[in-house]
């Protein structure tokens, strides 16, 4: 089933083209990272697919659903339905610094009414436990640490029973030290098949993680394919010497 | 200093003080909300009255808006004999209501921007509405942002009370000046002194409270 379909899209910041066509497809249970160098529009990509950047052009269909149709995007109302089929997890991790854990984690599916405060928090508790914080429910924000925050942003996406989870440089803003934990926990949910599109500079971690890699720059997408394809064995100049610079082995 | 005498005298005109304290501080900050939410809107005209409205407010002397509220209005034409204001009080309590607004929702606008803009991102990929994002994430930590500097205006105002005695009302200030007249004894203005600070102090407690009661 194909869970993200894009075609053409383009987005401009003023004069400045940022995206200039990009084409992507994303099958269930596919995780893809996306790499490229800085300014090559991974992160504006990332951010039309859950409108948060609105395009000028092209289209986005969620699931077969169409968000953005030949450069027009359906109805605000509807769109709120259906980008809540995907969950994102920000690179300054944007828990609400005046809740607590608790309801950080329970606050939107009880807005849309997907159970009882009980049973919200009896599952935001298993998602504590997925993401190893059993004992932070009742915690605020500011007492976490970056990498702990972060796995609470991801638990918090994961109440939602997203489809799809989307990923802004999920380890960018962390010690390095606090990678690893958030890694791991997203290592997990790809192999519990979960679809995610992941924007990253980790290239170790979108090697062993992801079936497939998308590689932008200068708003385009100059390889898509597995990781070995296009990290490893790829014959264009530019990739190559991307990858040269960073020590990926 | 016969204080058993001048005591009951200035608590007497201490009440005044509080009183339009306490009107100005509940009319005062919801209106300097509904100020912010205007001045925030998307419709360029309302944001160019509120603009206008802040700047009045803001750069003309509060004495003289009081003035205005009491002497002023029966003058004004047409709707002039509709928003004449008798009660000094009330007058006074207005003046200070619409000045105080204008500041608030500058303090309120300030908080605002502080929200970082990932909190709006949030709310939104979570689904929330508009409305909820407003309720739930982003005024509890404008008000938040805002306490210290309400905290600020507060005390500010409590003393600006005082300028309800040029028309004619007998605040605090105006008894203590009453008394000196009377007796020829300054040390009056010390006694007034330590009551002004009394209120500023505990003013300062009950901010001080609030701000780690809200704190996350």
């Amino acid at each position: 089933m194909e869970m993200i379909t894009v075609k053409g899209l383009k987005k401009n910041f003023g004069e400045l083209e940022v995206l200039k066509g990009i084409d992507l497809s994303v099958q269930k249970g596919d995780v893809v990272a996306v790499l490229g160098p800085s300014g090559s529009g991974k992160s504006t990509f990332l951010r039309c697919l859950i409108d948060l950047e609105e395009a000028e052009g092209g289209s986005i269909y969620i699931e077969g659903s169409p968000l953005l149709e030949e450069g027009k995007y359906i109805p605000k109302k509807q769109r709120r339905e259906l980008l809540y089929k995907m969950g994102m997890v920000f690179q300054h991790f944007n828990l609400f610094p005046h809740m607590s854990v608790r309801d950080n984690l329970i606050l939107a599916p009880l807005l849309h009414k997907q159970g009882s405060k009980q049973e919200l928090i009896n599952k935001a508790n298993e998602m504590l436990k997925t993401v190893s914080l059993a004992q932070k429910l009742n915690d605020m924000p500011k007492s976490l640490s970056g990498g702990q925050k972060q796995r609470i942003a991801i638990a918090r996406a994961l109440m939602q029973n997203p489809d799809i989870l989307l990923f802004d440089e999920p380890t960018s803003a962390l010690d390095p030290e606090l990678t690893g934990e958030v890694l791991r926990v997203i290592k997990r949910l790809a192999q519990e098949k979960m679809t995610m599109v992941i924007v990253t500079h980790e290239i170790n971690f979108a090697r062993e993680a992801a079936n497939k890699v998308l590689f932008m720059d200068e708003g385009y997408v100059l390889a898509f394919g597995t990781p070995e394809e296009v990290i490893d064995n790829n014959k264009s100049e530019r990739i190559k010497n991307f990858f040269a610079k960073l020590d990926t082995k | 200093m016969p204080l058993n005498e001048w005591i009951p005298q200035m608590a007497q005109g201490c009440l005044l003080t509080l009183k339009l304290f306490a009107v100005t501080i509940v009319f005062s900050v919801p209106l300097g909300l509904l100020l912010t939410f205007l001045y925030t809107s998307k419709n360029r005209v309302v944001t160019k009255i509120i603009a206008l409205y802040i700047l009045l407010m803001r750069g003309t002397p509060l004495l003289l808006q009081i003035f205005f509220v009491y002497f002023g209005l029966p003058y004004l034409p047409v709707i002039g004999k509709y928003v004449t204001i008798n009660s000094r009080f009330v007058a006074g309590a207005v003046a200070f209501i619409f000045n105080y607004a204008a500041y608030f929702a500058e303090i309120f606008r300030g908080g605002l921007l502080s929200v970082d803009k990932g909190q709006y991102e949030a709310a939104k990929v979570l689904g929330l509405s508009e409305t909820q994002t407003r309720f739930k994430i982003v005024l509890p930590q404008m008000f938040r942002i805002s306490l210290p500097a309400v905290s600020n205006e507060a005390i500010i105002l409590i003393k600006d009370t005082a300028l309800v005695t040029a028309i004619g009302l007998v605040d605090l200030l105006k008894v203590t000046k009453t008394i000196v007249n009377k007796t020829t004894n300054v040390s009056a203005f010390l006694v007034a002194t330590l009551f002004y600070l009394v209120m500023s102090y505990i003013l300062t407690l009950v901010f001080k409270f609030l701000e780690k009661k809200f704190d996350y």
